[in-house]
């Protein structure tokens, strides 16, 4: 049995709103081991993206604790969270969110750069090739198609080899072909480097190709599926 | 789509601002045009009135606001146009002539005036000899105020009587100031003033008499300017007004109303820049927007129209709030300010506000057309793909256009088209050469920075992105640093100036009439006194009768300054030496090989061309009864200014020692030194003392307030270049927020971010600074040049400025991107 990678215990949202206090997730708790795979799904507004932000420490619950490869996010500050981060955690956005200033090289080298690695551009340019963009490294995002930029936010999630990826509708803005491809991208490389993946979706084909599937209403977990 | 009533359009217009306003989009453009709008409504507010509070003060070295001139009497008609105007009236007649008691008589300047004398300044004057000063009208008819040397060389006392013409006249008061003689020290003879009622039974003004004849006119300027248009000027006749008035007063004016304009210049140029940052952010912003209306149907032009509307309508409002904000902003200055301005400060008019709010929507019109022109022009399927942008336009031309509304109104504002061509050019020439410069440099720079820690390659990324954006910025924020090293650079120069032209200690009293036989005891009774006593320099009065032969009359022109110099005596003086702060321009000052067999004369260059002289001309003088003749050996420079003995005429050595010579010097006193003076005076009775103390302080007064004026106005500029420097990072915005909330969720830390923002920061405002002192040097030079007058040296602290530049940048760029460090990683994710 491996090790616990990432827990949540009794995680609660609340936001101030026009009429009162909102709760957007109620009491939440689930454990994950290292290497494993999870996808969240539910309809819009169900607390999905909210979940994600808490576990990966983008932001802060309102009540319970989310222990991240042994960090009790609670107790730290936003750069102590932003430095587990940077060691522990990779991102694949919905809308790619590449620096616009940087190249298709550059972008992959910054989550290494971040951590201080010298080998930095070596790395990144393996990855590139692993994601079939080795011929378009001085690129910038804006010459570069949907499923291009997304195969670059992709290499740059795998770069600092994090233990868990979060990954955040990372088909929705993509044609179903270039989304099936860009999923088993992320799935083969997921087993490569071993890494713990959190997806969220809407894609129940998707959502069903992880280990765990959790669905979430109204902020409540709803269903908790282990294939 | 079919045709849109103006009506719709206007409505569609004002509920979209109304809601862009809601969701804080005009947030900066806002703010750009309320600062552009208020800091030049408040500046020529300011300078306004301040103008025309400085303008009273020199009014009363005319003692009005409009002087009437000339050698026979004025046409009914040049009367009663004044009359008709609203304009109040005094009348004065002046002329020399012998004032006669038991003792003897004396050559008095007489003034004769009626009850309205002065219109402007006061009339001083003191119950017994060297009594304390009381303010006053002047003398009732039959009687008669004269200076304290009249009393003293007839030998006279308060309540006796002395007989001018056929009119005895009986001594009431002793007169100690008159407002337009203050400046009139060198005059020999004492003054004396008299009711005009009394002119006529003195029978000493008859036709051919030696008489000045003035009206004195007070009243709106509106009016003024109505009566300087309406009245013809008889040949003997001049109008003068207070910058005609007074050789001082005038310079300094008219150097401190350049200056403000300048000011008023620069706070305009830094609105436009703050428009423009704004405006072309307004318009990336409406990209899609504008898109989607034209997929929507909306035409070319409809779209256009909407967008213009909601710019005029976005303008006209910020302009309303920007002129009342800087009206209310320059009321609370002047209230600040009370107890150091004349009590007396003229509204200002409306003028100032409209020219504000022109300002503003000038440039508005002219910075925001050519972004605004690139939304008509945006591809409706840029709705589909977000990366198609308006094609290019003749950006040229649009741009051409903003800076011709920026020309006009900088030349309106100052109606100096040397000031404005300096300005403009310069800056345009300046942010050519060096923009291009600066795109080389960054192109480069992306070469060297493949080695550059992350920091620096994530700060100057940014900056390498968009080279031509940088480069813009880089201009935008030189324009600031340059605008405002450019206005502290000439009120330094300018305050150096007059500080120069007024020392702490500059010669307070004339001493006039120093016999020969008391020349040396009252040199070191002096010498005890005052620490730095002029000379003591010979005076014969003498007056210029031919040159070359030719009698001076037939040669003069009426009423040039030639005219006045030889219609009386001059101060015919000799020395050994050039004296201090005359300055040799022509021939040369005396050698021991004087070929000629005439002696020489220097003379004061600004008379000599008034009267034609050149080297090697013959004059002739009548000195005491008996002609003199001389030649020119050499022209002189002369600093009226500086409050020392000055002369028209130098004699060479040995040539007037035979004539009958009193001595003249000028001194400095300590106020408190009064009873000196006074025991100074007992001691040598023959001595006229003159106090000019008075002038000195109207000077002074008046040099402070223009100080006072160019420190505000200064501040003014400062707090419109920094508001600027804030617009224009506000413009960013919105890009660094996304690429702060990425960096975070990827796990970069704040220290980072920070270092990243100062390394490009701090090169853009090192590349500013470069710029800035570049283009200030040159804009100064042109400046110094052709529009102060003023002698131009290379400013080495301007190099100093890419240092301040990157410093000030670096600091607000952090600061003014606050926002971007301190937002949630979380907002990648709602992004989507």
């Amino acid at each position: 049995m491996s090790s616990s990678i990432l827990t949540a215990r009794n995680l609660s949202k609340v936001v101030p709103s026009t009429e009162g206090e909102l709760t957007i997730l109620h009491d939440l708790s689930l454990e994950l081991v290292s290497g494993g795979s999870l996808a969240i799904v539910g309809s819009s507004g169900s607390g999905k993206s909210t979940l994600l932000g808490l576990l990966a420490g983008l932001d802060l619950p309102s009540s319970g604790s989310v222990v991240l490869a042994g960090n009790n996010l609670a107790s730290l500050d936003e750069d102590q969270r932003a430095r587990v981060r940077a060691e522990h955690v990779g991102f694949v956005f919905q809308s790619f969110q590449l620096l616009d200033s940087l190249n298709a090289l550059e972008n992959v080298m910054l989550p290494l750069e971040l951590e201080g690695h010298t080998d930095a551009r070596q790395r990144a340019r393996t990855l590139l090739d692993r994601v079939g963009l080795g011929q378009r490294l001085t690129h910038y995002p804006r010459q570069l198609s949907g499923g291009e930029q997304q195969r670059v936010a992709i290499a740059r999630a795998f770069a600092a080899e994090p233990a868990v990826l979060f990954a955040d509708e990372p088909t929705g803005n993509l044609d179903s072909h270039t989304g099936e491809r860009i999923s088993d991208l992320l799935f083969e490389l997921n087993q490569e480097r071993g890494a713990t993946l959190v997806l969220v979706t809407h894609d129940e084909r998707l959502a069903h190709r992880c280990q765990r599937l959790i669905r979430l209403e109204g902020g409540h977990l709803v269903d908790h599926v282990e294939p | 789509m079919k045709q849109l009533p103006f009506t719709r359009l206007l409505s569609l217009a004002s509920r979209q601002l109304l809601r862009d306003a809601r969701a804080g989009e005009l947030r900066v453009l806002f703010f750009a045009l309320l600062i552009a709008v208020a800091a030049s409504t408040a500046i020529g507010y300011f300078s306004a009135r301040l103008n025309d509070g400085m303008l009273l003060r020199a009014t009363e070295f005319l003692a009005a606001d409009l002087r009437l001139t000339g050698s026979s009497p004025s046409a009914p008609e040049q009367i009663s146009t004044g009359k008709q105007l609203g304009l109040e009236h005094a009348q004065l007649v002046e002329f020399s002539s012998v004032v006669a008691s038991d003792a003897g008589i004396q050559l008095a300047s007489i003034k004769a005036a009626d009850s309205a004398y002065p219109l402007r300044g006061e009339l001083k004057s003191a119950a017994a000899l060297y009594d304390a000063e009381q303010i006053g009208t002047g003398p009732q008819p039959g009687e008669a105020w004269a200076e304290a040397r009249l009393f003293v060389a007839l030998n006279l006392k308060p309540g006796d009587s002395v007989e001018v013409g056929a009119k005895t006249l009986r001594l009431t008061r002793v007169l100690t100031f008159l407002p337009d003689e203050a400046g009139d020290f060198y005059s020999l003879t004492p003054h004396l003033l008299m009711h005009l009622d009394d002119l006529a039974a003195t029978g000493v003004v008859q036709p051919g008499s030696r008489v000045r004849y003035q009206e004195l006119w007070r009243g709106e300027a509106d009016a003024l300017a109505q009566y300087r248009q309406g009245i013809t000027l008889a040949p003997n006749q001049r109008l003068e007004d207070a910058k005609d008035g007074n050789r001082q007063v005038g310079s300094a004016l008219g150097r401190a109303e350049r200056y403000l304009n300048l000011a008023s210049l620069a706070a305009v140029l830094l609105a436009g820049v703050a428009v423009a940052l704004s405006a072309a952010r307004f318009a990336a912003r409406r990209f899609d927007a504008s898109a989607l209306l034209r997929c929507l149907g909306l035409s070319r032009n409809q779209a256009l129209g909407l967008f213009s509307l909601q710019l005029a309508l976005l303008g006209i409002t910020a302009s309303l709030i920007g002129a009342l904000l800087g009206w209310l902003a320059q009321l609370a200055l002047f209230n600040l300010l009370q107890d150091l301005l004349p009590a007396q400060i003229p509204p200002g008019g409306l003028w100032p506000a409209l020219a504000g709010m022109a300002t503003g929507l000038v440039a508005l019109a002219g910075f925001a057309l050519p972004p605004l022109a690139a939304l008509g022009r945006v591809p409706p399927l840029r709705v589909l793909r977000r990366d198609l942008l308006p094609v290019p336009a003749s950006s040229w031309l649009v741009y051409g256009a903003a800076l011709l509304a920026l020309g006009l109104i900088m030349w309106r504002l100052s109606l100096d088209l040397q000031l404005t061509f300096a300005l403009l050019g310069g800056g345009l020439v300046t942010a050519l050469l060096l923009g291009g410069l600066l795109l080389l440099g960054l192109q480069s720079l992306r070469r060297m920075l493949a080695g550059a820690s992350l920091p620096w390659r994530l700060g100057l990324g940014q900056l390498l992105r968009h080279p031509l954006a940088a480069a813009g910025q880089s201009l935008a924020f030189g324009l600031i640093i340059l605008a405002m090293a450019l206005i502290a650079l000439l009120r330094g120069e300018l305050l150096d100036t007059w500080q120069d032209q007024l020392p702490e200690n500059a010669p307070n009293h004339f001493a006039l009439n120093i016999l020969p036989a008391d020349k040396y005891a009252f040199a070191a009774r002096l010498n005890e006194l005052s620490p730095h006593p002029a000379p003591l320099f010979p005076v014969v009065p003498g007056r210029l009768v031919m040159i070359n032969g030719e009698p001076v009359r037939q040669i003069v022109s009426k009423e040039s300054q030639g005219e006045r110099a030889i219609r009386r005596d001059l101060s015919l003086t000799w020395a050994e030496d050039l004296p201090a702060d005359n300055n040799l321009i022509a021939g040369n000052w005396w050698t021991d090989a004087n070929t000629s067999e005439l002696p020489g004369v220097s003379v004061e260059s600004e008379l000599a061309e008034s009267l034609q002289l050149k080297l090697g001309d013959r004059l002739s003088f009548s000195v005491g009864g008996l002609n003199r003749d001389a030649v020119v050996s050499s022209l002189r420079e002369v600093d009226w200014n500086n409050f020392q003995p000055n002369f028209y005429m130098i004699f060479q050595p040995g040539t007037l020692q035979d004539l009958p010579v009193t001595y003249l010097t000028s001194f400095y006193l300590p106020p408190q030194y009064e009873k000196q003076l006074v025991e100074l005076s007992r001691a040598f009775p023959a001595v006229t003392l003159l106090q000019v103390e008075a002038l000195l302080e109207q000077l002074r007064s008046i040099l402070a307030q223009v100080t006072l004026a160019i420190e505000f106005v200064l501040l003014f500029v400062l707090a419109a270049g920094l508001a600027v420097l804030f617009a224009g990072l506000q413009a960013t915005l919105d890009e660094r927020i996304r690429q702060g909330a990425l960096l975070r969720a990827l796990g970069a830390e704040r220290k980072l971010l920070i270092k990243a923002r100062r390394a490009e920061f701090g090169l853009l405002g090192a590349s500013s600074g470069l710029l800035a002192a570049f283009g200030c040097e040159l804009i100064s030079f042109l400046l110094y040049r052709f529009a102060f007058d003023l002698t131009w040296q290379p400013h080495p602290w301007l190099l100093l400025l890419p240092l301040i530049g990157a410093l000030l940048v670096g600091t607000a760029g952090v600061l003014g991107t606050r926002r971007a460090l301190n937002i949630s990683p979380l907002t990648v994710l709602r992004e989507g």
